[in-house]
């Protein structure tokens, strides 16, 4: 199936958050229980979950990977989860914990082959592209570098790699919408198949990346987080807004 | 509530397949016991990864002998995944091994118009309805494979297909062994439904 809503659970100190366009003094907790918010979002027929170790971003150290395997044992569906993944035994240990794909973001930029590394334990990988004015930002979006995203994005064409989850920091948890720009300009770079993560802030915003169109392409999906938690949009109803585009469309649409 | 047996084999995280099967009404336990293996009123393999890896790990344990004699005992059984892969004469992504032989024929690389692996939820047809196979037909699954069963080999095993390509084979049945190339335990209410039919199959014995 195409196009796929990701809700997002961003762990801070064991517990549900969302930022502001990444600042850590932004922080609001919207779940003490992380484990009950994906058991919750499964429930509402989510096809997957997104998780973010928002500590271990900016540590580097698996601060909460104890909850994060709660949530893969909790729910039955795959969980994506990224955050402070910058070695082997790092995407090891979170395969191990029942995690279906790692998502690799600052480590990608620093060391590439890392990448392929993972790859090649015959799991799951995705490259998180965080930007800033389509600027990659590294380690928990606190260093710019001059970068492109869409360059980058470009770079890992045959590393292996599932996917490309594109965030524009400065729309993240901001719900003024995704940047649609940058997005189809990531798609028409890049053959991989590109998550669009950052702004979401209503069904009408979800409706827009999901008839995003270049090169004959369409989005993978969508990472949605504040919105969900505001209930500026309804997780049930996105879903099935999903549903009726891929029945119009027919179920051959190969990224 | 009936035991089922997750045969554990050293390939990695077996919890969610555990807990699924739990949430599904059964006391699901990993084990590479044979004692356990013997006294379950069904056994599950799973498998991820690579086939060859997966064999050698599976005869290296010596719970290749012990599935097969599950199988011959005709308690339900079910092979998910590489799992279920394991459980034809052989693989294309690893020649020089042989797998279990419980089904006839082979496991192909998925068609070369598509994408690999197969990463994704599809909806299954049900094309030889089976009781285990209940309410599945048209439900969407998740699927995450680079090789599938040779649908032309036997078709009379084949219970379920997908779309990929091609039709792709998707579930097997040859009396009380039963595959599935997506996975139950990741697939949500539908993977549930499906689970909750093999742990009833379970309880017949």
């Amino acid at each position: 199936m195409g196009f796929v809503i990701y809700p997002a659970i961003d762990i801070v100190n064991g517990k549900c958050v969302r930022l502001h366009q990444g600042d850590y003094d932004q922080e609001k907790i919207y779940n003490e229980d992380p484990v009950s918010q994906a058991i919750q979002f499964a429930s509402e027929g989510a096809q997957w979950i997104h998780v973010v170790d928002l500590d271990a971003a900016r540590t580097g150290n698996p601060e909460n990977r104890k909850i994060i395997s709660r949530i893969a044992s909790a729910v039955s569906i795959p969980v994506q989860t990224g955050g402070g993944v910058r070695s082997i035994d790092s995407a090891k240990a979170l395969f191990d914990s029942g995690v279906e794909r790692v998502v690799v973001g600052t480590a990608a930029v620093e060391n590439p082959t890392l990448i392929e590394d993972i790859a090649s334990l015959e799991h799951r990988v995705a490259v998180g592209l965080d930007g800033r004015k389509g600027l990659i930002a590294t380690r928990g979006w606190k260093d710019a570098t001059s970068i492109q995203v869409a360059e980058l994005a470009r770079q890992f064409e045959d590393s292996g790699v599932d996917a490309v989850i594109v965030t524009e920091i400065e729309r993240d948890g901001t719900l003024l919408g995704p940047d649609v720009s940058g997005l189809k300009k990531v798609l028409t770079t890049t053959h991989l198949e590109v998550i669009a993560s950052g702004g979401v802030g209503s069904l009408d915003d979800v409706e827009t990346l999901l008839n995003l169109k270049a090169e004959n392409r369409i989005l993978g999906g969508v990472i949605i987080g504040k919105s969900l938690y505001e209930r500026r949009v309804d997780l049930v109803s996105a879903i099935k807004v999903c549903e009726q585009f891929h029945e119009s469309k027919g179920n051959h649409e190969i990224h | 509530m009936p035991t089922i047996a997750v045969l554990d084999y050293g390939i990695g995280n077996l919890r969610s397949a555990q807990k699924a099967l739990e949430r599904a009404g059964a006391n699901a336990v990993l084990t590479s016991d044979v004692a356990v293996i013997e006294r379950a009123d069904g056994v599950v393999l799973p498998g991820v990864g690579n086939f060859g890896k997966c064999i050698e790990a599976l005869r290296t344990t010596g719970i290749d002998r012990m599935a097969l004699d599950a199988i011959e005992s005709g308690r339900p059984f079910l092979g998910i995944c590489i799992g279920m892969q394991l459980l034809f004469e052989q693989s294309e992504e690893s020649p020089n091994h042989r797998g279990l032989g419980v089904f006839p024929g082979e496991v192909r690389k998925l068609p070369k118009n598509v994408k690999h692996p197969q990463m994704q939820w599809n909806s299954i047809h049900v094309c030889n309805p089976t009781p285990i196979l209940e309410g599945l037909d048209g439900k969407w699954l998740y699927f995450v494979h680079s090789y599938a069963a040779d649908l032309s080999a036997e078709n009379e095993i084949v219970a379920a297909t997908c779309d990929y390509g091609d039709t792709v084979v998707a579930a097997v049945q040859l009396d009380n062994v039963f595959a599935t190339q997506f996975h139950p335990e990741k697939s949500s209410d539908a993977g549930k439904d499906f689970l909750i039919n093999f742990v009833t199959a379970c309880k017949g014995i």
